[in-house]
């Protein structure tokens, strides 16, 4: 405590000097009168006395210099004093100052971003109490490739779960995201909601900002009573932040339903990347169609499941656990559970969901490491920059170690120079992280549900800010410190700032630097162009139809509580209504689009060949369409023939297949006439009637799968796409179809309504894939301007300390022309070298990339020279300048020079 | 040293200080350095500028305070008082000095009887 207490006083000595200083001197003149009467009275002369006493004292300078340094903090003093003199030192050179400040800040910017949108999606945790602690299960079909499959979990598993794991887990709940339709106030609008099973909140530690939150085993009953959380937010723009919201009743898809309180502020349920309005009990849930089962059916995996780990329980622990309970349940429940696995993943690591966020980490980690390479280039800029200056410095350095500065001493002064300097980038690097994040949540595709991108600066960003300053500062202050510390006093006073040899040692060392900013260029440009060529390969990638000159309209008008009867005469209506409007070739209608925000998909059974005792029945996406859809979406049919209005609910269920389900189910048969069914369903087999050509279904860039349709008529869906052929430009018939939807139902909210050419834009389209090409590219660029950069500076510095040498060549006949190859040969060899270490390094750093950008191929090769050519090229340009200033260089000139 | 008096190292100092002050009151400065020497029967002599930054560390350390004041003979001098927290510390640092000096004691004594 007292060594505290100290070091405080200490900090406060730094104040007020003057007046502590005159103290001291009081102190010690009392002291001196003292002892000097004490001196008298034993009988000495006045000035014996004085003489004596000072003696005694011992070097009163010394003394105060001690008292003073007890006083302060001697560190602390000398810092305050090595910025002060930096600051001075910047400021005497503005112009360069600026530009090593803006190159750090390029750099550092660059990193700033990048992590702010790591940070938002990776990093910021849950803003629950111990977020370390939640963690999800995803459970697996052991060899199946369900895409579906990773997620779900069925009620019954989880209370099983629950009760197996008891000592593990403290809590394990589920979620699972809908949309609605909300009306309140005589108002209907579309709401994202979770329906979370009753300990949701409790497990997550959640205090209701108002009103109360669902309570453990609410909702978790069928017909238990429908309640409603608003989330913070929504209850803001919803409902004004009105107060008395409590016990308000309001309609969920023609449903009632009583809002019973409001969620904390800042929590946004717990599906990362989108913001939920709505908190609803399971037992809402069960009341949705084919959902009747949600409490008791094994199979029915529907929920996302999340749960907290007990306090000092480790993932490893509990993913035994969850290995023996799943082994347990899969022996207990073989028809359901067998050849299932549960995973357990820290909720961090599994954003948004395990299926998906097993690749988020590695991408993120692959733009922190290319960020971290512009850094890094940007530093080689600065510390070239430097290193030519403490030439410059030299003498300077050099008078002031004569004077008695140590060598640590001038290290550290000229490292706080450097490092004053990277903070200076930094302030300006954050402005233009914050520009930069700002600008790419703009280049973000608007999706329905709003995606949340929140790339704020927190606190995390700027620690990852300031730190990537102080390494840049340290790192670009380490040459000059070094040789700063190494100055050798006679050499540096003696040679009179000559240096034409002298120099020569720290300028292989410049070339060296310049050499590896050449190579982290390249692999930048390497990487930027995989990039950018994986996104030319997704856009030509074959789609399986016709996207252009089509417009999707999303509406479900259960959400103001049509009947099916209702639902049905509203979208025959439509439809007609819509194809009557001048512009469309053609309309029809189906549940979803391809890479849309919905995606069906349900386990099969075909006739004759029901799934062995202990293996699932494989998941199989699939859509309903109507009779339209093949000619409107221009989806090839290979065989067979596509639906038609009789295939009604009076008639035999049929079903067309994709290539790949035909060739899969039934291979080496004609699949026409063969029939399968949904497993488990009581309903009857469905006979396919037609094969299509395969497609993208999904996501862009997934492998060919099965994929199925089925004919709306005999698979009621509520809310339906409908999809318009246009020959007109079909954004601009968005105002007529939605007026004839407000004409037809005046109610009814329009869920999304956009081109397919914008869905193909968005998340599941092409969005990834331009997202890295942009974001690579850019670094890529800068990557090339610092190197760029950093060549010509380079050969700047040379040529000028060699004007001399060039003077005497040029004397003794040299022409213009043996000049410039003396230069471009020297540029030259520095620009291959860098390539050369460049490519080599490229290669290491996208070999690893794979799975995400297209990886080293005959193409990727192209891409591999290309870069190189494109980077020599330009440094020779840049290394042209500085040759054609040495190639006038006027021998008498340079021979008079210094 | 040639001469036989011993110089003070600093540890030690403060101990006494703490001491003096504990024994003797508030005292300034001189009087502090004046009576170490005394009470070591001249055997230490002080360097009295040593003795300065010393009760600047013990100050901010909150062991003692300060106060200016005036001394017997009517000269304006800085008094140094022992707080609480000094006087615990001075029994603290007093019992360990004791056991530091009987064990080292310990280690001397027979060594010297062999000699």
């Amino acid at each position: 405590m007292s060594a505290v207490r100290a070091w405080f006083a200490r900090l406060g000595g730094l104040f007020g000097k003057g007046r502590r200083d005159r103290e001291l001197e009081a102190e010690i003149a009392s002291h001196l009168e003292l002892h000097m009467e004490d001196n008298i009275r034993a009988g000495m002369t006045p000035v014996e006395a004085r003489r004596q006493a000072i003696l005694k004292l011992g070097g009163i300078e010394q003394s105060k210099e001690s008292y003073r340094e007890r006083r302060g903090l001697p560190w602390l003093e000398t810092l305050v004093r090595d910025v002060r003199y930096g600051v001075r030192m910047l400021a005497k050179t503005p112009t360069l100052t600026f530009i090593l400040a803006i190159t750090l800040a390029l750099g550092i910017g660059v990193n700033a971003a990048i992590f702010s949108i790591v940070d938002s999606f990776l990093i910021r945790p849950l803003p629950v109490p111990h977020a370390q602690q939640i963690i999800r299960l995803a459970s697996h079909q052991i060899g199946g490739s369900a895409p579906l499959g990773a997620t779900a979990f069925s009620y019954p598993d989880l209370a099983d779960f629950r009760k197996q794991g008891a000592d593990t887990f403290s809590d394990l709940f589920v979620y699972q995201p809908f949309i609605a339709g909300l009306s309140a106030d005589g108002r209907a609008e579309q709401l994202l909601g979770s329906y979370v099973s009753g300990n949701y909140f409790s497990a997550l530690g959640l205090e209701p900002a108002l009103g109360r939150l669902l309570l453990p085993g609410e909702g978790e009953r069928p017909g238990d009573p429908p309640y409603l959380v608003l989330a913070y937010s929504y209850w803001q723009t919803r409902f004004g932040g009105d107060r008395n919201v409590i016990g308000k009743e309001v309609r969920l898809n023609g449903d009632p339903a009583t809002i019973i309180g409001v969620a904390p502020k800042g929590f946004r349920g717990t599906y990362s990347i989108l913001d939920m309005d709505a908190y609803l009990p399971l037992s809402m849930f069960a009341q949705g169609p084919e959902l009747g089962g949600l409490f008791t059916v094994r199979q029915m995996r529907t929920l996302r499941a999340m749960g907290r780990l007990k306090p000092g329980v480790s993932v490893a622990q509990a993913q035994s656990v969850a290995n023996v309970i799943a082994e347990r349940l899969a022996n207990q429940y073989a028809d359901a559970d067998k050849g299932i696995s549960v995973r357990v993943i820290p909720e961090l690591l599994s954003r948004p969901d395990p299926d998906v966020g097993r690749m988020v980490p590695a991408v993120a980690g692959l733009f922190l490491l290319l960020a971290a390479l512009v850094l890094l280039l940007a530093c080689l800029n600065v510390a070239n920059i430097l290193i030519a200056r403490a030439t410059v410095r030299e003498r300077e350095m050099a008078m002031r170690s004569a004077l008695g500065a140590g060598r640590l001493r001038l290290m550290r002064q000229v490292l706080t120079e450097a490092i004053l300097l990277a903070l200076l980038g930094a302030a300006a690097g954050a402005v233009l992280g914050v520009w930069a994040s700002g600008s790419i949540s703009s280049i973000l595709p608007k999706s329905n549900p709003p995606f949340h991108f929140d790339f704020r600066f927190d606190w995390r960003v700027f620690a990852y800010t300031l730190g990537a300053a102080l390494l840049a500062g340290f790192f670009v202050g380490l040459w000059p410190a070094l040789r700063a510390a190494r100055t050798n006093l006679s050499a540096v006073l003696h040679e009179g700032g000559r240096n034409d040899s002298a120099g020569a040692n720290r300028h292989r060392m410049r070339s060296g630097l310049v050499v590896v900013q050449v190579a982290g260029s390249l692999a930048l440009l390497v990487v930027a162009g995989l990039f950018v060529r994986s996104l030319g390969r997704a856009q030509q990638t074959y789609l399986g139809f016709d996207p252009t000159h089509l417009l999707n309209v999303i509406v479900d008008p259960h959400e103001i509580g049509y009947d099916e009867a209702r639902t049905n005469q509203f979208y025959r209506e439509i439809e007609e209504r819509v194809r009557a409007l001048p512009g469309v070739q053609s309309a029809s209608l189906a549940f979803n689009f391809p890479m849309g925000s919905f995606t069906n998909g349900r386990p099969i059974e075909v006739e004759g060949h029901p799934p062995p005792v202990g293996q699932q029945p494989p998941v199989v996406l699939f859509n309903q369409v109507d009779s339209a859809y093949f000619e409107t979406m221009r989806v090839p049919l290979l065989r067979g023939r596509a639906f038609v209005d009789s295939d009604d609910e009076a008639s035999p269920p049929v079903a067309i297949v994709n290539r790949t389900m035909a060739e899969k189910f039934w291979p080496g048969q004609d699949a026409i006439g063969k029939r399968f069914r949904v497993a488990g369903a009581a309903g009857g087999f469905a006979e396919i009637v037609g094969i299509a050509g395969n497609g993208q279904y999904m996501i862009m860039g997934e492998p060919p799968q099965p994929f199925f349709y089925l004919p709306l008529k005999q698979s009621y869906s509520s809310m339906r796409t409908l999809q318009i052929r246009s020959s007109v430009p079909p954004a601009s018939l968005l105002l007529e179809v939605q007026r004839e939807i407000r004409n037809l139902a005046p109610d009814l909210p329009v869920y999304d309504a956009e081109t397919m050419e914008q869905a193909l834009a968005g998340g599941n389209g092409y969005f990834v894939y331009r997202f890295g090409a942009t974001m690579a590219g850019a670094m890529g660029l800068v990557g090339l301007i610092l190197a760029v950069v950093g060549v010509y500076g380079v050969m700047s510095f040379s040529m000028a300390q060699r004007t001399r040498e060039i003077g005497i060549r040029m004397a003794l006949g040299a022409t213009g022309l043996d000049i410039l190859g003396v230069v471009l040969r020297e540029g030259f060899a520095i620009i291959l070298a860098g390539v050369a270490v460049g490519l080599v390094g490229a290669w290491a750093l996208t070999r690893g990339m794979g799975r995400f950008a297209a990886g080293p191929s005959r193409a990727g090769f192209l891409i591999f020279a290309g870069a190189a050519l494109v980077l020599t090229c330009v440094a020779l340009v840049a290394c042209w300048i500085p040759a054609r200033r040495a190639m006038r260089v006027d021998p008498m000139e340079a021979l008079r020079y210094e | 040293m040639t001469n036989d008096k011993t110089d003070v190292w600093q540890g030690t100092l403060a101990l006494m200080v703490l001491k003096t002050l504990e024994m003797m009151g508030a005292m300034h400065g001189y009087g502090v350095a004046r009576r170490i020497e005394q009470t070591s029967g001249d055997l230490l002599s002080v360097n009295y500028g040593t003795l300065y930054p010393a009760l600047l560390k013990l100050e901010q350390e909150g062991f003692i305070a300060s106060e200016w004041g005036v001394s017997d003979n009517n000269r304006k001098a800085k008094f140094y008082k022992l707080t609480r927290a000094g006087k615990k510390q001075l029994e603290k640092e007093a019992l360990e000095w004791e056991q530091a000096t009987a064990i080292l004691a310990r280690f001397l004594t027979p060594g010297e009887a062999e000699r």
